[in-house]
């Protein structure tokens, strides 16, 4: 297993593309977390955890997703899924590798972006974040607890893994899941309307919607929040059934 | 380590790519894996590496792949020239490979310099040549000194120096104990290089069995004779219950004897001798004929 880990933690490591989307992520984060900070003209205009929610707004959830996507979207489009599994002919234990070097890259990504925001808004001017202020998110919800926005980002990344495994195709894990959280939902949701909510059973079951929902308030075990993971964990579990039953 | 390939199967949608092939591939030889093109060699490499899903065991000193640790001691393979990211570098894709035979940077160096890759171990490998993919798949194959090493169509897009070299490691790498299996379409290579072949054809065992033996399977050896006096010649052979054909107007073809016995004929019988040469039918020609009726895809349309 740690073999298969190294091997998964230097693929991951070894190629630009990891490095520029991190680096393009906290980019993205200190520009959309702290720049509103600077041109504030009131103090107390945003809190420190309405602050480190910025860490999830649709474009950094983008280029995050890029990674997700790329964990087999690489093997797949050239050909060295053979090579891997060849190498880990157990193919459990190149999906738990896999999912662990994720998690990890994913967490330390977050973390690394909160101490960036954190860092950064030092230099704001006195007084605009505070711990007594209402702030502001770049979701219509109020700020979430902070281990809500990790768990959306890592479930987020693993929907974008999951397509990407079921499809074989790079582009359809980052298209899907950026499509499904910003247009299809909400199209799905006015077409229910006009549908005089006949597709309520559709659409109060979206992932997107849903994990919306639970991160705006409620707590862990919340029907919401259950709903995203279920999306989840059904990805996850078709993605691992295909990649081990089909021909690599 | 021994390979024992145990009833094959595969199937693709309603295509029977593999049928029931059971072959050895045995150490300390190289054994050549042939087939015409679509006759499933590929399909048939990845089912015993199982990167396939079809029914049949590969054993490898009776065990499964799944059994072996490390897996890369046990068993290497370059199955196309292509397989790498074209924005890692060679020497990281080696890194990554060498993961779970935990090979050390040095070993990675050397394998890059025994393939001729060393200057451009930094490159990124998409702009390679094919021949450069070639060399970068077979030094990944040969990192952790496999025991068992499957390659296939290695000597594609090889300069004929490269080609050289290849036929040289690959016979000093199985005299060292190794097995080496390798499919090939250039079969006057394959002849200087198998020790063994496994000839498959509309995805069926069509032969397995040493070299020598499959060049003598087909039409065998022929002897050729030129001489101003073939008549009398074909007449002295006739009566020795020899069957002799002309091949033209001056040659006389014959077969199932030796050479020595032609020239003994002649030389009783006072005929002058202008050529005396023993024809072996070459690989090529054995491959045709064996494989001509299980030929998949040919040229002038399918079968």
């Amino acid at each position: 297993m740690i073999s298969a880990l190294v091997f998964e933690w230097r693929r991951l490591w070894s190629i630009r593309s990891t490095w520029i989307m991190l680096i393009s992520y906290l980019g993205s984060i200190g520009f959309f977390g702290v720049f509103p900070l600077f041109s504030a003209r009131e103090p107390g205009m945003q809190s420190w955890i309405g602050l480190y929610n910025t860490s999830y707004n649709f474009f950094s959830l983008v280029l995050l997703s890029v990674i997700g996507a790329q964990v087999f979207g690489h093997e797949y489009r050239y050909g060295t899924i053979r090579l891997t599994l060849t190498e880990f002919p157990k193919r459990e234990i190149v999906m738990i590798a896999k999912s662990l070097v994720l998690l990890f890259f994913v967490t330390f990504s977050v973390l690394l972006s909160w101490g960036l925001l954190g860092f950064l808004a030092q230099f704001a001017p006195e007084g605009t974040v505070t711990s007594t202020a209402e702030g502001f998110t770049f979701s219509p919800n109020p700020p979430a607890d902070l281990w809500k926005v990790l768990l959306f980002i890592v479930g987020y990344l693993f929907i974008a893994m999951s397509v990407v495994t079921i499809t074989r195709n790079l582009a359809l894990g980052i298209v899907i899941p950026l499509l499904m959280s910003t247009i299809l939902e909400s199209l799905l949701g006015i077409l229910n309307q006009f549908a005089k909510q006949k597709f309520d059973w559709i659409t109060t079951r979206l992932p997107f919607d849903n994990a919306n929902d639970w991160l705006g308030d409620g707590g862990l075990y919340q029907t919401p929040g259950l709903t995203f993971a279920a999306w989840v964990v059904g990805l996850y579990l078709i993605a691992s059934v295909m990649f081990f039953k089909r021909d690599a | 380590m021994r390979v024992e390939v145990n009833n094959l199967d595969k199937h693709f949608g309603k295509t029977h790519a593999v049928r029931d092939l059971s072959f050895s591939v045995e150490p300390g030889r190289v054994t050549g894996f042939l087939g015409p093109n679509g006759s499933g060699k590929s399909s048939t490499m990845r089912l015993m590496l199982d990167l396939d899903s079809g029914s049949g065991e590969t054993l490898y000193d009776g065990k499964p792949l799944t059994a072996l640790h490390p897996v890369t001691r046990a068993v290497g393979a370059h199955l196309d020239a292509k397989f790498f990211h074209p924005k890692r570098t060679a020497f990281a894709h080696l890194r990554m490979l060498g993961a779970e035979a935990r090979i050390s940077k040095a070993r990675i160096n050397e394998v890059l310099e025994l393939v001729g890759l060393e200057s451009v171990a930094k490159k990124r490998p998409g702009g390679f040549s094919l021949g450069m993919g070639q060399r970068l798949g077979l030094a990944g194959a040969i990192l952790a000194q496999p025991k068992v090493l499957f390659l296939d169509e290695p000597a594609n897009g090889l300069d004929p120096q490269s080609i050289q070299w290849l036929r040289d490691f690959l016979k000093n790498y199985a005299a060292s104990g190794n097995a080496v299996f390798v499919s090939s379409h250039l079969l006057s290579e394959m002849q200087l290089l198998a020790d063994d072949v496994v000839v498959i054809a509309a995805g069926q065992l069509i032969a397995a069995e040493s070299m020598q033996q499959f060049l003598t399977r087909a039409q065998g050896t022929n002897v050729v004779v030129r001489s101003p006096e073939l008549n009398r010649l074909r007449d002295f052979l006739g009566n020795d219950g020899i069957e002799a054909k002309f091949e033209g107007l001056n040659t006389l073809l014959i077969s199932g004897v030796t050479s020595d016995l032609v020239g003994e004929i002649a030389f009783k019988n006072n005929i002058q001798i202008s050529e005396l040469t023993l024809r072996s039918a070459s690989l090529e020609d054995v491959f045709l004929e064996l494989t001509e009726s299980g030929q998949e895809f040919r040229v002038g349309g399918t079968k």
